[in-house]
């Protein structure tokens, strides 16, 4: 891809207003500071980039496997490779490993309604309308991201398979054509910042200071977290038992984990995780 | 102190079998380091217990222990082990490391050639429970002395109608020498499959990070730092139609629960999710202490008793 057409591409997906679901989740933020946590900081900017830091590493962790994998398989078909059914039946495998390893229901339950967000951002918003192809035949290729789009939403309505946020995230950059680095890193990127939008509605921090992170803090703590965890892919051969200690994804943080299980137990909440 | 002469790879077997009201290890074989224990119940009822122990009571680096266990149908088993998994760095490791001496074709050695990674010890744990069975996997908590790694895998092959407790937790470390998430590597991989579908897939990943060059203006963020103030960790999985009750009892519990703000962390929080595709739940449990997850647990999980003895339940959690 042309780095003009992908530069425009991440200016589009990085929109704030797109409506992916991510301003109703708060990733365990909110919960974490009802528990009590941001008291052990000195101050909240601190208990703030502590978060970041530590959400990011276990948000890596658990879904860049997921992503870069189901990235492969649409990449794949759409350069030719295999059919359009064997590729669906493989993300379908990879969503039902995703869920056996996501045991936390309020983590899956974000990850559902902002899997299918995207999905649905894709068909209303990305794809490319028949009127524009009749003008520009060239891009009336053989092989159209909307057919995979669409055809893994239909499975997803059925029922046939989960629409996880990893994985929904992977099939939309793959069909836009973004590399997978670049999906990989704008993932991390915009998990950091619906985590600082968080903290701006939770007041515990303001925009200004948020800005001020998301430019100075968050850049290099997305690179150093994306660095580590780049290329952690899902075990090879994942369908049967996996009894080898492998680089696959991982819960690393699991005092989160608990604090962010514990969200619908808040007596008082303006998040749904 | 564990045994001193090096790494060793012991390996096990443990066959329960039901013959009329009873239950018996048909075999129950085992190799050092690895020793399995059953003692003879006053039990009843199908029901048995084991304890897996290691020789010197702890494990070194490079060790490994390899089990099976087959739990028959119709019998129950309670698996446990006598005080914690200690997980030491081997001192001889330091011996192993290549000194930095210059190559025999005289370039001198890149840091590459320095081995850094501690040898994991590892311990691998396959299960088999039949029909009408259950297992009780009730370990104590596995302690990573400071720079050990360790890596344990637990595989369940549930037969429809099996039922399984499988609890799995680990300490910050050695605190009577003030270690507090000193270790260099834990992973723990439990795998549950029901029928052949994998239906959980719990992976705990533990590393103590190098510091950031990119990130000097922060400090290095330690497995402390991301797990304090809490000294002690528990995940448990409930699998089965036997554990139905004790899944109802916790849920009922865990709903009750309201979370006002608090002003600093409570002594011990707990998290409950049921699985949306089988009847299962997950549980996990952290806490300052350890003997406070140990407690709440023997509380919570009072409903085994039911289904296993008090005799039986009470060898658990002491």
């Amino acid at each position: 891809m042309e780095s003009s057409t992908e530069a425009y591409l991440l200016l589009l997906l990085s929109d704030g207003n797109l409506p992916t679901g991510s301003f109703v989740a708060s990733s365990g933020l909110e919960s974490l500071v009802k528990h009590g946590h941001f008291s052990r900081s000195w101050n909240e900017r601190d208990a703030t980039i502590n978060f970041i830091r530590d959400s990011l590493q276990s948000n890596a962790h658990s879904t860049l496997p997921f992503i870069s994998h189901a990235h492969g398989i649409v990449t794949g078909y759409l350069s030719g490779e295999g059919t359009l059914e064997s590729a669906l039946d493989e993300i379908k495998r990879v969503e039902a490993l995703y869920e056996s390893m996501t045991l936390n229901h309020v983590t899956r339950r974000a990850s559902k309604a902002q899997g299918v967000a995207l999905l649905t951002l894709f068909s209303k918003g990305f794809a490319q309308p028949s009127w524009v192809t009749t003008l520009q035949p060239e891009s009336a290729k053989e092989r159209r991201p909307e057919e995979v789009v669409d055809a893994f939403k239909t499975m997803v309505r059925r029922g046939d398979t989960h629409g996880h946020l990893p994985t929904c995230w992977a099939v939309l950059t793959a069909s836009l054509g973004l590399s997978l680095s670049r999906s990989q890193h704008l993932h991390l990127f915009l998990h950091a910042r619906a985590v600082l939008s968080a903290s701006i509605r939770l007041n515990t921090m303001g925009p200004y200071a948020a800005q001020q992170l998301l430019l100075h803090v968050v850049r290099p703590l997305v690179d150093a977290t994306l660095a580590e965890c780049q290329d952690l892919r899902i075990p090879p051969h994942f369908d049967k038992p996996t009894n080898e200690d492998d680089d696959g994804p991982a819960t690393t943080w699991p005092l989160g984990e608990i604090l962010a299980a514990r969200h619908d137990l808040q007596h008082s909440r303006i998040f749904n995780s | 102190m564990p045994h001193a002469t090096g790494p060793a790879r012991g390996k096990g077997r443990a066959v329960l079998r039901k013959s009329g009201n009873e239950a018996s290890f048909s075999e129950l074989s085992y190799s050092y380091p690895l020793k399995l224990l059953s003692p003879q119940g006053a039990s009843d009822a199908p029901v048995a217990i084991a304890y897996m122990m290691s020789y010197g009571g702890g494990l070194v680096s490079g060790d490994q222990v390899e089990l099976d266990v087959d739990v028959g149908a119709g019998t129950s088993l309670l698996l446990l082990t006598q005080g914690s998994t200690k997980v030491f760095k081997s001192r001889q490791s330091a011996y192993l490391t290549p000194p930095l001496s210059p190559t025999l074709d005289g370039k001198a050695p890149s840091p590459e050639d320095k081995e850094t990674r501690t040898a994991a010890t590892t311990q691998k744990i396959n299960f088999t429970i039949s029909p009408d069975a259950l297992l009780l996997l009730l370990p104590d908590p596995v302690t990573c002395f400071r720079d050990s790694s360790y890596s344990q895998l637990q595989t369940f092959h549930l037969e429809p109608g099996a039922s399984a407790a499988i609890l799995d937790w680990f300490t910050s470390g050695r605190m009577s020498r003030g270690e507090q998430w000193d270790f260099e590597r834990y992973r723990s991989a439990n795998e549950v499959f029901l029928d052949g579908k994998r239906i959980m897939r719990d992976v705990m990943l533990l590393e103590s990070a190098p510091p950031d060059a990119s990130l000097l203006f922060l400090p290095p963020r330690t497995l402390k730092d991301r797990l304090g103030p809490y000294a002690c960790y528990a995940t448990l999985l409930l699998v089965g139609p036997k554990v139905q009750d004790l899944i109802a009892s916790l849920e009922k519990a865990y709903q009750s629960i309201h979370v006002f703000q608090q002003s600093e962390p409570l002594p011990l929080v707990w998290s409950m999710s049921a699985l949306e595709e089988s009847s299962g739940a997950v549980v996990r449990v952290a806490a300052l202490e350890t003997d406070m997850v140990r407690t709440w647990l023997r509380q919570s999980l009072q409903g085994l008793s039911d289904l296993v003895g008090d005799f039986v339940y009470e060898k658990a959690f002491v």
